[in-house]
């Protein structure tokens, strides 16, 4: 066997690795799927939810499986202000979100990958490689290997295995894509976000009580504010089945100057009376923390294809955090799954070189992904403005405590307590400034 | 009225505590149940420990003495033990949960088609059977277990119940064993007794457990003078064993021997659920880590952050103080 | 030499675990060989490489231990037998014991080699159960094998000591964990693991009938063990620790 070459390697099961296999096993293509974790989705702590619809396209009618890898689909997301007492809402839930394909749902990797995986398998078995193509888990790429600058395989350990082209989906901590020389070394850290998550568990009943959910319906909740003790960033609720993942994305140069640990702000962040009412009663069965990129374009690899190589996922930074979601799951999905479409279409040209694999690039900056993570760069910014994490807030949630105390006095108009709040917590320039990024932004 | 046999295991010359344990808890539930509480002794010279046998309350002592038994061997015992089956034609026969019972008795099973549960950690009776609880999972979970026959065998963990004396005059009933070498297929070459340390560690009040934080010489040193100061038995990691800085017989856990002491040392051992398996019904643990967050410490009575090297001699030396 | 490993699936007892009703649950479902059995194909791949023969894996349960089976193939195994059942029932050492002795009746062999005990359960009986069913000479908690002429040479750990046991073939061997590291399959193995035969055996082609199966002993319910009281941490100076927590065994635990 040591002769066989694949027509793909793909380097990484994570969400990008395995839209991409699926779609190389649709297409009978000879391929295989490396995951250093035990297995697909061993080291994968993140999860949250997986928007958009292409999972529909990778397992048709998934949400007719008894026990999909998936959690609850999304018809309830809210955006929530905090400052140090209050939390003010932006609140929207529609039927119009629980008919299929959903355009949200809730995963747990470690569930959801595994489950993606098997998926995987099974189309395997039923491309014309079943015996040859192959995912193999608990095994470390160590080096893509290079001649005359094409990639022509990997090594791992003592082994090589050789193939006409290699997909890096290795994730955010992209050693290999910098090997194969498409990303500088050094990322600087103000670039480079801090995810931590801890997932509690409730009894079922109380938890669809509590958050009103129905049948597999669920709800994911972004916090903007007190949330992360005055670091960039944001929080994040999710509910799974009997669970909920709540955790924060900090900025890790914010971290480092601020001289604070993600664990305390986390505590922080619970301990608020609000999320303390949220999350009562339940316990804390695991705690996890993982880099996140920013989504900031500055930090993307020059490029995402070369001879023989094709990146996608985070490994290409591909990663929006706008403030209204997290997007890095859905790009990975859908870069797989075009990439793995460029290497079909190599095969059949039979030739891996650039100028057949730079259709990926082309494909990608057509899709949403790229349209998006263009367009909503100002918004990226702007989430990262200190003014966003704390006036605003702070401000916004001044008003509501104004607008919604019934005092034994004359009721001012609206517009009145806004300019006070206004005059508390920031100027009005700032504001007309914030106002105008906003406006371009979202 | 039906019978509740209980092997009286020996070991190094001595009775098993551990068996005088699951006698003392049979003879309770003979008496709660109006059924009798006997026990069997197989071994070179089974007549030599009647006496103390008797003081535990079992009202009919079998006894089968053999030369063969002087070292374990199953092909023989299992002879033997089916032959006791058929003499005293228990309900319950219940073990002490050693190498030696764990090593026959699926066998003896089979050989008697009777239902068997092995290390419960209690265990009672129901009608048509007994009911049990079994450590599962690395012992992170306790089942509930049932059997239901008219033969029950059950192997009962060290440290599960509390001796209690009860003389009595019980009736001492020979039953005679014949065994012909020529039935032996498996052939006993040697054995290797454990170095150093012949403290019983199941039975021991204290134990000094090391782990791989102790590994080198200075830290074995240090090991063994506490373990002198508080005349303890000494344990080990898997860690240890494996690497074969501590003999194999030493292991306490999964895989190991499962200790009950009055206090139990742990260092330079982190606390993975396997080896703690062994030892968290110890009465008092301490723990000595450096890494302030090791597993250990969330099951240590008295935890010390630090560094064993630094740690151990004063704390050998308080001891001493204390002692004397 | 032909040695067959008998393998189990277990829960990955690291895997998160929670207690509903009374009934266990794998949050993820997480299932694995078995590490005694680990070990037992581990050093039967060994004596293999010095000795020649072949190493046939046998595994009994639902569907889904094929893929334990094919990590026990891609460590090296030649080849397997899943033995299948529903899956609906959990059964006991003596019911697995029962089904393998069925399959071995008629088979050659010179080992059977088991793990001295399922890592979740611990009961450690299906071994010994085996042999004497199939009526063969046994040891059990090998810590060491070795060939000798036609012999196996088995290191056993005992009470207190070990035993060097010689045991004719064909005959039965349970493994401890102690006996080796077993190795972490390697890519290649994996592939070729995926093109080794694997017989699949219906229990009625043994003469079994699956519902007429009725085991002795039956788990009732699951509980959390009582986890014990959370106690004193010190940090700071050696010498103060070592003081304070010694005086406190003499005087507060009072076991000095
Ligand atoms: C706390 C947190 C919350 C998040 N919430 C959301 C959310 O709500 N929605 C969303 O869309 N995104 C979310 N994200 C982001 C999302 O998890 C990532 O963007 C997404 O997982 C990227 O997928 P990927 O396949 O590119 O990389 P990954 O999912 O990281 O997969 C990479 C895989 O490659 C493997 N690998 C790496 N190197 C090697 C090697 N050398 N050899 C073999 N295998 C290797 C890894 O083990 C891993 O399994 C969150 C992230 C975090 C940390
Ligand atoms: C099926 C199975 C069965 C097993 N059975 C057993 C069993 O019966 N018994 C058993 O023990 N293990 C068993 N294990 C292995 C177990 O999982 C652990 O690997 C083992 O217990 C680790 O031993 P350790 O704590 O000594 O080593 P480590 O886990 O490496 O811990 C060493 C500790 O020493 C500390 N340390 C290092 N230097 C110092 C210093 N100078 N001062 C203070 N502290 C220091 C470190 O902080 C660390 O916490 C089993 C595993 C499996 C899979
Ligand atoms: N379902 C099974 N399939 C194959 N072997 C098994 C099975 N159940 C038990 N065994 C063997 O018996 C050993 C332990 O038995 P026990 O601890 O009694 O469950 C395992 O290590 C296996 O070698």
């Amino acid at each position: 066997m040591e002769d066989e070459t694949f027509d793909c390697i793909i380097v990484g099961a994570g969400v990008a690795g395995l839209a991409a296999a699926m779609t190389l096993a649709r297409n009978n293509m000879k391929f295989l799927l490396i995951e250093k974790g035990e297995f697909a989705g061993a080291k994968n702590v993140s999860g949250g939810v997986l928007w958009g619809s292409d999972l529909a396209k990778l397992v048709p009618n998934y949400w007719e499986e008894e026990d999909a890898g998936w959690e609850r689909f999304i018809n309830h997301r809210r955006l929530t202000f905090m400052d140090d007492q209050s939390t003010f809402s932006v609140d929207f839930k529609s039927s119009h979100f629980n008919e299929t394909p959903y355009t949200g749902v809730v995963v747990l990797r470690s569930k959801f990958d595994r489950w993606l995986a098997g998926k995987v398998e099974d189309a395997i078995a039923e491309s014309d490689y079943p015996m040859d193509s192959f995912i193999a888990t608990n095994i470390k790429v160590d080096e893509i290997l290079m001649e005359d600058d094409k990639a022509v395989g990997i090594r791992t350990g003592e082994e090589e295995f050789h193939a006409n082209s290699v997909i890096i989906a290795e994730g955010v901590n992209n050693l290999l894509t910098r090997q194969v020389g498409l990303q500088d070394d050094y990322v600087p850290a103000d670039h480079v976000l801090t995810g931590i998550k801890e997932i509690i568990r409730y009894d079922q009943d109380q938890l669809e009580d509590r958050f009103q959910l129905n049948g597999l319906s669920g709800m994911s909740n972004e916090f903007i504010g007190y949330a992360t003790d005055g670091v960039e960033g944001g929080g994040f609720l999710y509910t799974n089945r009997d669970t909920i993942s709540i955790g924060l994305v900090l900025g890790l140069k914010d971290l480092r100057e601020k001289k604070k640990s993600p664990h305390d702000i986390l505590n922080h962040f619970k301990s608020h009376p609000v999320i303390q009412d949220t999350i009562k009663g339940g316990e804390v069965v695991e705690y996890s923390a993982h880099v996140v990129s920013s989504g900031d374009k500055r930090v993307m690899p020059k490029e995402l294809y070369k001879d023989g190589v094709l990146l996608c996922g985070e490994a290409a930074n591909l990663l929006m955090n706008a403030g209204k979601a997290i997007q890095g799951m859905d790009y990975a999905m859908r870069s797989g799954i075009l990439a793995a479409e460029t290497i079909v279409d190599a095969k059949e040209k039979d030739d891996y070189t650039s100028s057949t694999l730079k259709s990926y690039r082309k494909a990608l900056d057509e899709s949403y992904v790229m349209k998006d993570m263009n367009g909503f760069q100002d918004a990226v910014h702007m989430l990262h403005s200190p003014e966003m994490f704390k006036d605003v807030p702070n401000l916004i949630c001044d008003f509501g405590k104004k607008f919604f105390s019934i005092k034994s006095e004359p009721t001012k108009k609206s517009r009145k307590l806004m300019a006070e709040s206004i005059k508390e917590h920031s100027s009005y320039w700032d504001l007309i400034k914030i106002g105008l990024k906003g406006a371009k932004s979202l | 009225m039906s019978t509740l046999l209980t092997h009286i295991a020996i070991s190094d010359g001595k009775i098993k505590r551990s068996s005088l344990e699951v006698l003392s808890h049979c003879k309770q539930l003979a008496e709660n149940n109006g059924h009798a509480a006997e026990a069997v002794i197989i071994d070179a010279d089974a007549s030599n420990y009647v006496d103390q046998v008797k003081s535990y309350g079992a009202e009919k002592i079998y006894t089968m003495e053999d030369p063969i038994f002087k070292n374990h061997m199953n092909t023989p015992l299992l002879k033997a033990f089916a032959k006791v089956m058929e003499e005293a034609n228990p309900h319950v026969f219940a073990f002490a949960s050693t190498e030696s019972t764990k090593d026959i008795l699926g066998a003896l099973a089979a050989n008697q088609d009777a239902a068997v549960l092995s290390d419960v950690s209690e265990f009672d009776l129901i009608d048509g059977g007994i009911s049990a609880k079994r450590p599962v999972m690395a012992a992170k979970i306790l089942s509930s277990t049932e059997a239901h026959d008219d033969q029950i065998l059950v192997s009962v963990r060290s440290g599960s119940y509390d001796l209690v004396e009860n003389e009595t005059d019980a009736e001492v009933v020979n039953i005679d064993f014949s065994f012909d070498e020529s039935e032996l297929q498996a052939t006993l070459r040697e054995i290797i007794g454990a170095s150093g340390d012949k403290i019983d560690l199941s039975e021991a009040e204290t134990i000094v457990a090391a782990g791989r934080g102790a590994k080198d010489e200075e830290g074995q040193n240090l090991i063994n003078e506490l373990a002198d100061v508080l005349g303890a038995g000494i344990g080990a990691s898997r860690a240890l064993t494996e690497a074969g800085i501590m003999d194999p017989s030493l292991q306490i856990g999964q895989t190991g021997k499962v200790v009950s002491p009055q206090l139990y040392i742990a260092i330079g051992i982190s606390g993975a659920i396997q080896h703690v398996a062994g030892m968290a019904n110890s009465k008092v643990i301490v723990a000595i880590n450096k890494d302030p967050d090791a597993p250990i410490f969330e099951i240590a009575d008295y935890g010390i952050v630090g560094d064993l090297y630094k740690v151990l001699p004063p704390f050998i030396e308080e001891l001493k103080k204390i002692r004397n | 030499m032909k040695f067959y490993v008998c393998i189990k699936q277990v829960p990955d007892v690291n895997a998160p675990i929670q207690i509903k009703e009374g009934q266990l649950i794998q949050d993820t479902n997480r299932m694995i060989l078995n590490a005694y059995d680990a070990s037992a194909v581990e050093e039967a791949l060994v004596l293999k490489e010095a000795h020649g023969g072949e190493v046939e894996v046998v595994s009994v349960g639902p569907d889904k231990v094929t893929e334990t089976i094919r990590k026990a193939l891609a460590m090296g195994a030649d080849k397997a037998v899943h033995i299948q059942t529903s899956g609906d029932a959990e059964y006991d050492s003596a019911t697995y014991a029962t089904i393998l002795a069925k399959f071995f009746e008629d088979k050659e062999y010179d080992v059977i080699s088991c793990g001295k005990q399922s890592q979740d359960t611990d009961a450690g009986l299906a071994g010994s159960m085996l042999a004497e069913k199939l009526n063969l000479p046994y040891a059990t908690n090998a810590v060491g094998l070795e060939m000798d002429s036609d012999k196996l040479v088995v290191k056993r750990q005992g009470d207190s000591g070990q035993e060097i046991i010689g045991l004719p073939s064909p005959c039965l061997v349970t493994c401890s964990n102690d006996m080796n590291d077993p190795r972490i399959p390697s890519l290649k193995g994996i592939m070729q693991s995926k093109r080794k035969p694997m017989e699949t055996i219906e229990l009625s082609s043994l003469g079994i009938d699956e519902s007429e199966l009725s085991p002795k002993t039956k788990v009732t319910g699951y509980q959390e063990k009582p986890g014990r009281e959370p106690g004193q941490k010190f940090e700071g100076e050696p010498e103060e620790m070592a003081q304070q927590v010694a005086k406190l065994l003499d005087e507060e635990a009072n076991v000095i």
